[in-house]
Order: structure tokens, then C-alpha cells, then sequence
């Protein structure tokens, strides 16, 4: 990874650390650099400014010396000059070369004559100047200037003027007589600026020193707030709302800090609401959840009694209509008898009278069958006995009675009928029944030349589905209006003419089927049929059909 | 008995007893029967009858369709309603259709004759008071 790569991964601390470490590195580097550096030029050039100025000096002081060749004289000289630091050697030449005086050039010599050295550089003029480095590396400037005399000959008239200073500047008549030779040291300067160095390098170190003690203290005084806020988070994150984050300060920090309580306040209080809410809700809950167990309670007793009322209501109506026949029939009988003798009375009487009990008879068996198929309406949610029964085996039974209904009626039947079937835990007879009722009402709303489709199919289980049988029939006859379809199942609900129908046989029939656990489902067109499905679930006892066959 | 043989009722029920029983009782007037609201209304459409009796309770059209259909075709005809259901109408209700008399099933062959003459009686009484104004 990078440096880049795990700068990512440092803490506030050591990120500001670094950078403003290295920030204050550079910067110092530079400065000291470039003022090191300037030392360095300013030093160098007073060096050679002083060794001039001294050599100068000396070549003028040196100017009888040398004519005189007074090598006392001379050396006196050099030696008031040797005591400043940077003067390393001085040495007086004649102009053909010989030395007269000298001082510290020994030491020198073999440095002097060994050591490359620069080219001499004219400087000045007159000025002759090389540098040279010892082994040491440190540097020397070896500055030479000419010991110049008047040509004229000195004379008492012009000797005040020779010593005149200012006044001594020869021109072009003049004549080198000498040299001066001044060896500076630059070793002073290298003290310097090694000084120099240290003392930066020393300022840089307490520099970042302390600056890593501000900015350690300084994110130290922001770090800890912040690991605050991550530690009281942690807690909210966790559900815990108790804490708060404890920073008394004035500053965006301090400010951030008392949001995030803020924060934290109003998120108790929404949480406090919430279960309040939640509180209120449950018991809202449970208060409508007895509401609407009473109201369903009172609806299905209303329902019930309104049932028990329809129920009157059709039976007093069935039953109605047949005593109306019984009642005039009897009445009408007795008037007649009453106006007759017996003795009068014609063969043609006697017919009507039969005729009238044959009516009486017929409604009383009428009203006999509304009273049985009640009963059995009453009877169909009490207890009948299940055993092992097939399905297919009942249908065929039941199509023997109706065959011949469907054939006077010029309707034809399309039978298809699973084999695959399982047995089921059912009661044959009052399912022949319901199929029964399904067939003489698809027969009843069939007109000739239509088919029945009678079909059985198994739905074997899948998953939480116990499997089922089916049983479809299905006319082509006028089919049932929406209305009507959700009254069917309705107890004297009927569209046939009266006498036909009593209304009780669909009730009766989905009363059978809701026995067995199953359901009936219709699905009608006006004008196009209507089909039934009577859906009945696999009781676990049951075992398919096939199966016991290989069994067996 | 001449004048009350001139008088036509249209006995409507798709009971068959209660359509024979009613013609028996009522031999003495000239009789039509419907089996349905449909017959029944087609036969109000071609004749103007004295008296409809008429059930309530029947497949397709029902009685009270044939009520007010008679009550809008021929105002003047009279219109005795029986029905198995006790309960249909009580008085104000009689009332409001317009109608001579409500029997709930069964009744007896006196109520039948008594509500049949009480509803042709009154025809003829105000049938007279007519003649009376008109002359």
C-alpha cells in the first residue's frame, strides 16, 4: 500500500502532525537554506573586501620596505597585519620574486603549492585573488597587489606628498617595485555557517517540536469531543438513548455537541411517542377488536334471526299456497254437501268432489315435502355418519335415476369421470342427493337439445394443500343473473314456478358440502349456462385409488 | 243473476289448485285465467275485466307489476290481491296500490265471495252515480 494509500487510515492527530510537521521542515529548509546561503555570499565578500583593503594598506606601508629591502621592517609589518583571525599568511615580494619578509607561509607552503587551485582573478584591477581548499575542504583566497614607487625619485619636496595617503595615487607613472601576498581563512566562515546550520536544524527541531505539542494538544482538544460524539452515537446506534454528550464549549464543536443532545432529545421524545402511540394503538386495538367482535356477534344473531324470519317467512309462503288448496277445497266440498242431500246428489257431484280430495291430497303430500325437506335443511349441520365413498360410483348411481329426466327432455350428457379419483371420507347418500338436486337443476334450466357436462377430477396435495376431488357440472341453459347468484344458496330461494321448486335444495345441498369441509362455487352467464363446482378436500384416512389396487 | 254473469274476472295465480279452486267458487261470473304476469298482462291489454285477482308472488312478471300495470291500462277494473305471504299488505298498503282487498292465504270461500261482491258493488254503485250525473 502507498503512503497515499494508508494516509486514509491515520487518526486526525498524526494526519495534522504530519502535515504541518512537514510544512514547518520545508519551509524551515528554505529559509535557513537561502539565508545560510546569503551568510555565506556576505561573509565571503567582507572577507574579500578586508583582505583588499588590508592588502592595499600593506603594499603602501610596504613601499619603503621593499626599496630598502628591510626585511625587519617589513616583517614588523606583516605582523601587525597577522593579528586579525582570517589571516592565515602574509608574505612581501620583491619584483623579481625573492621573498623579504614573510609570516605563517610555512605552514602553508605545501597546501599552497600542492592544492589545485582556482585561476587567479583579476578583481579590482590590480587585485590579483585565487582560492584554493585544503584537505579539509576548507577554503582559502590568496589576494595579491603590487608594491608600487613613483618613478620620479623621491626627493624632500615630494617626500610629504609619499606620505600623504590620499595624495599617493601615482597614476601611470609608476613602477612595480614588489608584491603583497595576504592568505585569508575561510575556516571562520565555515564556523559560521556550520553554526548557522545547527542553530536552524536545532530552531527547526524545537519548531516542529512544539508545534507537534500545540497541534497534538490542539487536536487532542478536537479529537476527544468528536470521539465523544462517535461513542455517544455507538449508544443511540444501539438503542440507548440515556447519554449525552458532555462538551461545554462555545465553539463549532461545542455547538455540534449541543445539536447532537438536541438531536438526542427530540429522538427520545419521538421515541417516547411512539411507544406512547404504539400503547394507545394496542389498546385502540383491542377496544375495536371487541367492537367488532360484538357487532359481528350481533350481526350474526341478526343474521340469524333475520334467517329464522326469511326461513318463516318462505315456510309460511310454501305452505301457504297448498292450504289455501286444501282449505277451499274442503270448504267448497262441505258447502256443496251441505246444499245437497246426499241422496241428490249426481254422479257428476261425485266426480267433482273426488276431483277436490285429489286436489286435497295432493297439496297435503305437497305440504308434507316442504315440512321433510325443512327438516332435513334443520338437520343438515347435525352429525351424519362418514365412511369410505367414491365419488364416481355415487354419480353413476345418482345418473341412473335422472338418465331417462334427460332424455325425455332431449338433452344429451357428456360424462367424464377421473378414474384416478381417490375414495374419500363423505356420505353417499347425502351427496347422491346434492348431485341429484345439481342435475335436475342444470336439467330444469336446460332447453332440449342442449348438453350436461358432468365431470370428477383430482387435485392431488401440494404443499399445504390436502388435495381435493371435484365435481363439475355444467349446463348450456339460460344461466343465473348476478342477483340471483348471490342468492341461490338461500333457503326458499327459487326461480321456478311454485310447486316445482321449494328453495331449500341448493341450501340443503351446500349445507351437505360444507359437512364434508368443502365448498360449492357457481360461475353463470345469462344465456350462455352455468356451471358448479363442488370441491371436496382429501380427508388424510383416504388413500388413492390406485394405490390399494397395487396393494392388493 | 243475469247482471253479475255479465261480469268478468281475471283470476291470475301460477298455483293451477288455487286458479281451478277460485273458477269453481266463482262459476257465476265469466272467467279467465292467467298462469303468469305475462298471460296476465296480455290479457288486460286486449280486454278491460271488472275484477283481476291476482297472486303476488310469481316467476317473471310479478303480481305487483300486474297491479300497477292494470291500475295505469284500465283504472276502472277492480283488483283483489291474495298471496301466501300474510305479512305483504296491511291496510295502508292497500291503500296505497289502490287496490279493493288483500287475502293472505289460505282463505275461506266466504272471505273470497264477500271481497268479489264488496269490489263489484262498489263498481256498479259508482257506475250508477255516474249515470246519475250524467243525466
Amino acid at each position: 500500500m502507498t503512503f497515499l494509500g494508508k494516509f486514509k487510515y491515520f487518526g486526525l492527530r498524526e494526519k495534522f502532525v504530519l502535515v504541518v510537521s512537514m510544512v514547518i521542515i520545508s519551509s524551515m529548509l528554505i529559509i535557513s537554506g537561502y539565508l545560510i546561503k546569503r551568510q555565506n555570499e556576505i561573509y565571503h565578500q567582507e572577507l574579500v573586501s578586508r583582505g583588499q583593503a588590508l592588502v592595499t594598506s600593506l603594499a603602501y606601508n610596504a613601499e619603503f620596505g621593499v626599496i630598502l629591502e628591510s626585511q625587519s621592517d617589513l616583517e614588523e609589518l606583516l605582523k601587525g597585519v597577522s593579528r586579525a583571525d582570517d589571516i592565515t599568511y602574509a608574505l612581501i615580494c620583491a619584483s623579481d620574486g625573492r621573498v623579504l619578509a614573510e609570516i605563517g607561509v610555512d605552514k602553508f607552503a605545501a597546501v599552497r603549492d600542492n592544492l589545485a587551485h582556482t585561476e587567479d582573478e583579476p578583481d579590482g584591477g590590480k587585485y590579483r585573488q585565487r582560492q584554493y581548499f585544503d584537505h579539509e575542504g576548507t577554503e582559502y583566497i590568496e589576494i595579491r597587489y603590487p608594491v608600487q614607487t613613483r618613478k620620479q625619485q623621491l626627493s624632500r619636496e615630494n617626500l610629504g606628498s609619499v606620505f600623504d595617503y590620499q595624495a599617493r595615487d601615482y597614476g601611470s607613472d609608476t613602477e612595480i617595485i614588489g608584491e603583497v601576498c595576504l592568505g585569508l581563512t575561510m575556516a571562520n566562515l565555515r564556523e559560521e555557517i556550520n553554526r548557522s546550520q545547527s542553530a536552524a536544524i536545532l530552531l527547526t527541531l524545537m519548531v516542529v517540536f512544539s508545534a507537534i505539542i500545540i497541534m497534538t494538544a490542539f487536536v487532542r482538544v478536537i479529537v476527544h469531543p468528536i470521539k465523544t460524539l462517535v461513542e455517544v452515537t455507538d449508544q443511540i446506534s444501539k438503542g440507548d438513548l440515556s447519554k449525552t454528550v458532555d462538551i461545554n464549549r462555545r465553539d463549532e464543536i461545542g455547538l455540534l455537541a449541543e445539536s447532537f443532545n438536541r438531536m438526542i432529545e427530540s429522538l427520545k421524545k419521538s421515541q417516547q411517542e411512539i411507544e406512547e402511540y404504539n400503547r394507545n394503538l394496542e389498546q385502540k386495538i383491542i377496544e375495536r377488536t371487541h367492537e367488532l367482535e360484538d357487532a359481528q356477534t350481533q350481526l350474526i344473531q341478526s343474521e340469524k334471526l333475520a334467517g329464522i324470519g326469511q326461513l318463516a317467512a318462505g315456510v309460511a309462503h310454501e305452505l301457504n299456497n297448498p292450504l289455501g288448496g286444501i282449505l277451499g277445497y274442503a270448504q267448497f266440498t262441505l258447502e256443496k254437501m251441505e246444499k245437497k242431500e246426499i241422496a241428490t246428489l249426481t254422479p257428476k257431484d261425485y266426480e267433482s268432489f273426488k276431483r277436490y280430495l285429489r286436489d286435497i291430497e295432493t297439496q297435503t303430500r305437497r305440504c308434507k315435502t316442504i315440512v321433510q325437506n325443512l327438516l332435513k335443511f334443520s338437520r343438515s349441520s347435525s352429525k351424519v355418519e362418514f365412511h369410505d365413498t367414491d365419488v364416481n360410483q355415487v354419480m353413476e348411481e345418482t345418473m341412473t335415476f335422472i338418465e331417462h329426466q334427460l332424455v325425455m327432455n332431449q338433452i344429451s350428457l357428456k360424462k367424464d369421470l377421473d378414474k384416478n379419483i381417490p375414495i374419500i371420507q363423505g356420505n353417499p347418500g347425502q351427496l347422491q342427493q346434492v348431485f341429484t338436486n345439481m342435475i335436475i337443476n342444470a336439467l330444469h334450466a336446460s332447453p332440449s337439445g342442449t348438453t350436461i357436462t358432468i365431470m370428477t377430477r383430482y387435485l392431488p396435495p401440494l404443499g399445504e394443500f390436502p388435495g381435493a376431488i371435484e365435481i363439475y357440472i355444467a349446463d348450456q341453459g339460460m344461466g343465473i343473473s348476478e342477483e340471483n347468484l348471490k342468492k341461490i344458496f338461500e333457503p326458499f330461494f327459487t326461480t321456478k314456478e311454485v310447486g316445482k321448486g321449494t328453495g331449500l335444495g341448493l341450501s340443503v345441498s351446500y349445507g351437505i358440502i360444507k359437512d364434508h369441509g368443502g365448498e360449492i362455487k357457481v360461475k353463470s352467464k345469462v344465456g350462455e349456462g352455468t356451471t358448479f363446482a363442488i370441491i371436496i378436500p382429501l380427508e388424510k384416512k383416504a388413500v388413492a385409488v390406485d394405490k390399494i389396487e397395487i396393494d392388493k | 243473476m243475469i247482471q253479475t254473469a255479465q261480469k268478468s274476472i281475471l283470476i291470475v295465480d301460477d298455483e293451477e289448485v288455487m286458479r281451478e279452486f277460485l273458477s269453481e267458487v266463482l262459476e257465476d261470473f265469466s272467467i279467465e285465467k292467467a298462469c303468469d304476469g305475462h298471460e296476465a298482462i296480455s290479457k288486460i291489454k286486449e280486454k278491460q275485466y271488472d275484477l283481476i285477482i291476482t297472486d303476488m308472488k310469481m316467476p317473471g312478471i310479478s303480481g305487483e307489476e300486474v297491479v300497477q300495470f292494470a291500475k295505469k291500462t284500465c283504472p276502472n277494473s277492480k283488483i283483489i290481491v291474495i298471496s301466501g305471504y300474510s305479512s305483504l299488505f296491511s291496510v295502508g298498503n292497500t291503500m296505497r296500490f289502490g287496490i279493493s282487498a288483500f287475502l293472505s292465504k289460505p282463505f275461506t270461500i266466504k272471505q273470497i265471495r264477500s271481497e268479489v261482491e264488496k269490489s263489484l258493488e262498489g263498481e256498479k254503485d259508482r257506475e250508477s252515480s255516474g249515470e246519475d250525473y250524467h243525466v
